[in-house]
């Protein structure tokens, strides 16, 4: 008896499928593979400067201290390497004046004012961006109406997501850093300066180098991402809420305030925060606005809490640039170069998993 | 009977529309607040504006000091010099090439497991050539290094003038007129100074004679080498040899109808920046802002992460989109939108840090010493960048590609699946032809993801400032590049506010924002002209 007449058959169009199903498959684990890969050997590696295998199990020291030069020497037949204080300490205990040894700057010490200054600009940017790009996500979905300034705005939006990172960088140099007016009280103005009483002059001569300018540099940058994520959360608020409320004699600001934000807020920030994990991660923007490479004082060593603005900070990204391309490859830098990788992965990536894991755990809690 | 009670003085109705509400500059407080999220929103625009107007301004003034620029180079006779310099340039290179055909020959020779002393031997009559060819090009040399020291003193000269003149005008600015008045500058007079520089014509024309007589011995005494390749390369130089030969009639007649005061036109400032060939700055000779080198460095390395990004990320696209099971999407499209998140300066590490060591590794593997380019001269290089773009590229044509795929109506793919296709046909007949038009602008939004991208290629591109050899062939791919990101974040922290070359990297800012601009337009078009209508 011959087999059903209902069973698959073995046609070449079966064995084509067969075959581009098993492309499109290994194609798609082929980018988790490489994806994976690079976490790994940046993981695997790095950890190795931030862990250790003695209590307290993470290497403080590199992540409490400030960068330092490594000093390679040998001294009694032993190779000894050390950071800068406590080679010239070295040096003195022994009397010894001139050894040879090899340097390798900001290869010793630590992150820790990398760190503080990528939590600064980050957290800074962040609150810009979030609440213009929120207000304008109200107003784009519940206030405007359809017309020719609408579709204006939108397309600006479009276009400011494509606008390259280091454009935003040449930006915020001729905007904040060159052109910002400053608050002045010299007798002798500049050129191109304002009086504005009190004997105070607005000199247009820039902010220069500091926190605000990368503030508003990354501030803006991450403004499509919020406005576009800020939005559809408030699109996903059923019309019936503000219908409800409406019909009971509210405002539509008391409606919009009692009856959508509520509910879209949480979503709001969680998908914004992906956006911001990239903006985050972003060194253009602000190796001409905010980033030094190196700076010995801590943001908050000033006189006037205001001056902590106008100051550069050290950034973790702008770090991680500076030891790959500055400084040779080789077993002693590889502690800090792995190190920084690592570190600034871990921020960056904790962020966007965070607001992916929010996210599906959001989608969960409202259905309506 | 008259009622007491006063008429209220507006109609009831009218009185309940129109509470008597606080208002503030004639607006109520909703309508404030709604001004107030309007003036958000257009942040954006003003944002956008703002970008223009300010890298407008800054990068606007690069035509004048271009334009000064170019002028000097003519004025002051360095233009004049060049062409004696374009003539031993090309020896030079000649001269290199020999170089290098003598080092593979002996490397050659050596692995044949000769002894230096004998491979030396065997190359004594094409080395007795390099030198003869060499050394023609001494006379030449001479005048040349005499008319460059003359051509840069002028240009000395007016550079002061000019330092004098900018600070005449800030005293003067600042109401200093006694001080300004102490400032002397007297005009170089071009013409005569460049007299000097043709007055040393016949001196060149002797060493040109020189120069075609010993080049010409020496090709002429060229010697026949038993190796096919080596001899193939010989015979090259010796046809470039001629060639340059016969050009130094054309050079000589150049040069005695060269004027240092032959006006430039005016587009000579944009087109010298728009196609030319260099990108040269901080020489002591003459600086050239040509983008050119820079614009086909980024094309290059989008094209190959584009070349790598497309295939991976539509194929994923679709496996996801039609493939995988649910459960299998729903690790994989969460874990392809966490690779966007990878800051792309970690990316950049680990392209200096591995992948460029890993590639070229690979390249150096006998077994696959067939395939152009190899091995790699270059641990950093296009490829090595291209290949870390790609990953970057991938989840913005990922994402974009599978909405584009999932927004086909299921009445399309049920109406397939009647007519008795399989999976794969409906697939490649039905949902990729259909949602096309979203793959094609997923597609070039990744290509605007990728050709803005800076710290990867900044790391990881080589930096080398010169159009890659096409005549290479795919060895192109394998030579190292800078970009137009590159160049910015490089050279941006070195250079002078307001400085020609400051206004010059505004400038190649302003292309890559018109870039991104148009690739956005594009986009948009396909998305909107090509749509399949859903019916």
């Amino acid at each position: 008896m011959s087999a059903h007449p209902f069973k698959a058959q073995q046609t070449s169009a079966r064995s084509v499928e067969r075959v581009a199903f098993g492309i499109f498959r290994a194609a798609t684990y082929f980018i988790l593979l490489c994806a994976t890969c690079i976490f790994g050997t940046i993981v695997f590696k790095g950890a190795g400067t931030v862990f250790q295998t003695k209590a307290p199990f993470i290497n403080v020291p590199f992540l409490s201290q400030a960068p330092e030069t490594l000093f390679v020497f040998e001294h009694e037949g032993v190779k000894l390497k050390m950071g800068d204080r406590e080679f010239r300490k070295f040096k003195e205990d022994h009397n010894l004046q001139d050894i040879a040894a090899e340097s390798y700057v900001y290869s010793s010490g630590g992150i820790w004012p990398c760190i503080v200054g990528t939590v600064l600009l980050v957290v800074g940017s962040m609150a810009i961006s979030l609440f213009i790009g929120i207000s304008s996500a109200i107003y784009l979905n519940e206030y405007s109406t359809h017309g020719r300034f609408v579709t204006f705005l939108r397309l600006a939006i479009l276009n400011l997501a494509g606008v390259p990172s280091i454009v935003f960088g040449l930006f915020g140099l001729g905007l904040f850093v060159v052109f910002m007016p400053v608050l002045q009280n010299f007798d002798n103005p500049a050129v191109a300066s304002l009086p504005v009483g009190f004997g105070h002059y607005l000199n247009f001569s820039g902010w220069n180098v500091c926190l605000l300018s990368g503030w508003f540099t990354l501030a803006f940058m991450a403004l499509p991402v919020v406005i576009t994520a800020s939005e559809e959360s408030l699109k996903a608020v059923p019309m019936g809420f503000r219908e409800g409320s409406l019909a009971l004699g509210a405002t539509k600001w008391q409606s919009i305030r009692t009856n959508v934000l509520p509910y879209a807020l949480p979503g709001m920030l969680t998908s914004s925060i992906l956006g911001i994990a990239r903006v985050a991660g972003e060194t253009a923007p602000i190796m001409f606005t905010a980033a030094y490479v190196v700076r010995d004082k801590m943001p908050w060593d000033v006189e006037r809490p205001l001056d902590m603005l106008f100051q550069g900070v050290m950034a973790l990204p702008y770090h991680i640039y500076v030891v790959s391309s500055k400084i040779p490859q080789n077993e002693y830098t590889e502690r800090v170069q792995y190190g920084s990788a690592f570190v600034f992965l871990f921020i960056v990536m904790g962020i966007a998993l965070t607001s992916i894991v929010l996210r599906i755990k959001m989608r969960s809690r409202y259905r309506w | 009977m008259k009622s007491t009670t006063a008429q209220p003085a507006r109609p009831i109705g009218e009185a309940l529309l129109n509470r008597n509400r606080f208002r503030l500059l004639g607006l109520t407080p909703d309508e404030i607040i709604k001004y107030f999220f309007n003036g958000n929103a257009v942040v954006a625009i003003v944002v956008l504006a703002l970008i223009t107007i300010f890298l407008f301004r800054e990068g606007a003034g690069f035509f004048g000091q271009n334009m000064r620029n170019l002028r000097i180079y003519r004025l002051a006779g360095l233009e004049y010099v060049d062409f004696i310099r374009r003539q031993v340039d090309e020896h030079t290179a000649l001269n290199r090439a020999l170089n290098e055909s003598r080092l593979a020959q002996f490397t050659k020779l050596t692995a044949a497991g000769k002894t230096v002393e004998q491979a030396n031997e065997g190359l004594t009559p094409f080395d007795a050539f390099a030198t003869a060819f060499g050394d023609s090009v001494e006379d030449v040399r001479g005048v040349l290094s005499d008319l460059t020291e003359a051509a840069t003193a002028i240009k000395q000269k007016e550079q002061v003038n000019h330092d004098r003149l900018e600070q005449k005008g800030m005293l003067l600015g600042a109401g200093k007129a006694e001080e300004a008045e102490k400032i002397t500058v007297t005009p170089v007079d071009f013409a005569a100074e460049t007299v000097t520089l043709k007055g040393a014509f016949p001196a060149y024309q002797e060493a040109n004679r020189q120069f075609a007589a010993k080049l010409g011995a020496a090709l002429a005494s060229a010697p026949a080498m038993p190796d096919a390749k080596l001899q193939r390369q010989i015979d090259a130089v010796k046809a470039k040899g001629q060639a340059l030969i016969a050009a130094i009639p054309g050079t000589e007649r150049a040069m005695q109808a060269w004027r240092h005061d032959e006006p430039i036109p005016l587009s000579r400032s944009l087109t010298s920046f728009l196609f030319g060939r260099q990108w040269l700055t901080a020489s002591f000779w003459q600086d050239w802002y040509g983008i050119l080198p820079l614009f086909v460095g980024s094309l290059l390395v989008s094209l190959i992460a584009l070349a790598i990004a497309v295939p991976l990320g539509i194929s994923a696209a679709i496996y996801v989109s039609e493939i995988a099971s649910v459960r299998e999407k729903n690790i994989i499209k969460p874990y392809i939108e966490f690779i966007s998140a990878i800051p792309s300066v970690v990316l950049g590490f680990f392209g200096v840090a591995v992948l460029g060591s890993a590639l070229r590794a690979l390249s150096q593997l006998s077994f696959l010493s067939w395939f152009p380019g190899f091995p790699m001269s270059e641990r950093l290089n296009s490829l090595t960048a291209g290949c870390l773009l790609a990953l970057m590229a991938v989840p913005t044509i990922f994402s974009l590609a599978e909405d584009a795929i999932n927004n086909v109506p299921k009445h399309f793919k049920e109406a397939s699946y009647a007519l008795g296709a399989n999976r794969f046909q409906t697939i490649a007949r039905i949902l990729v032809p259909a949602s096309l038009s979203g793959i094609i602008s997923a597609i070039l939004l990744g290509f605007g993801r990728v050709i803005g991208e800076t710290m990867v290629v900044l790391l990881c591109a080589g930096n080398r400032i010169a159009i890659p050899d096409f005549t290479e062939g795919l060895g192109a791919f394998f030579q190292p590049v800078h970009t137009m990101t590159g160049i910015i974040a490089q050279e941006m922290g070195e250079v002078v506010n307001g400085s020609i070359h400051y206004r010059a990297l505004f400038m190649v800012g302003i292309m890559l924002f018109l870039l991104s601009l148009a690739i956005n337009y594009v986009a948009q078009i396909i998305v909107r002209r090509y749509r399949i209508s859903i019916g």
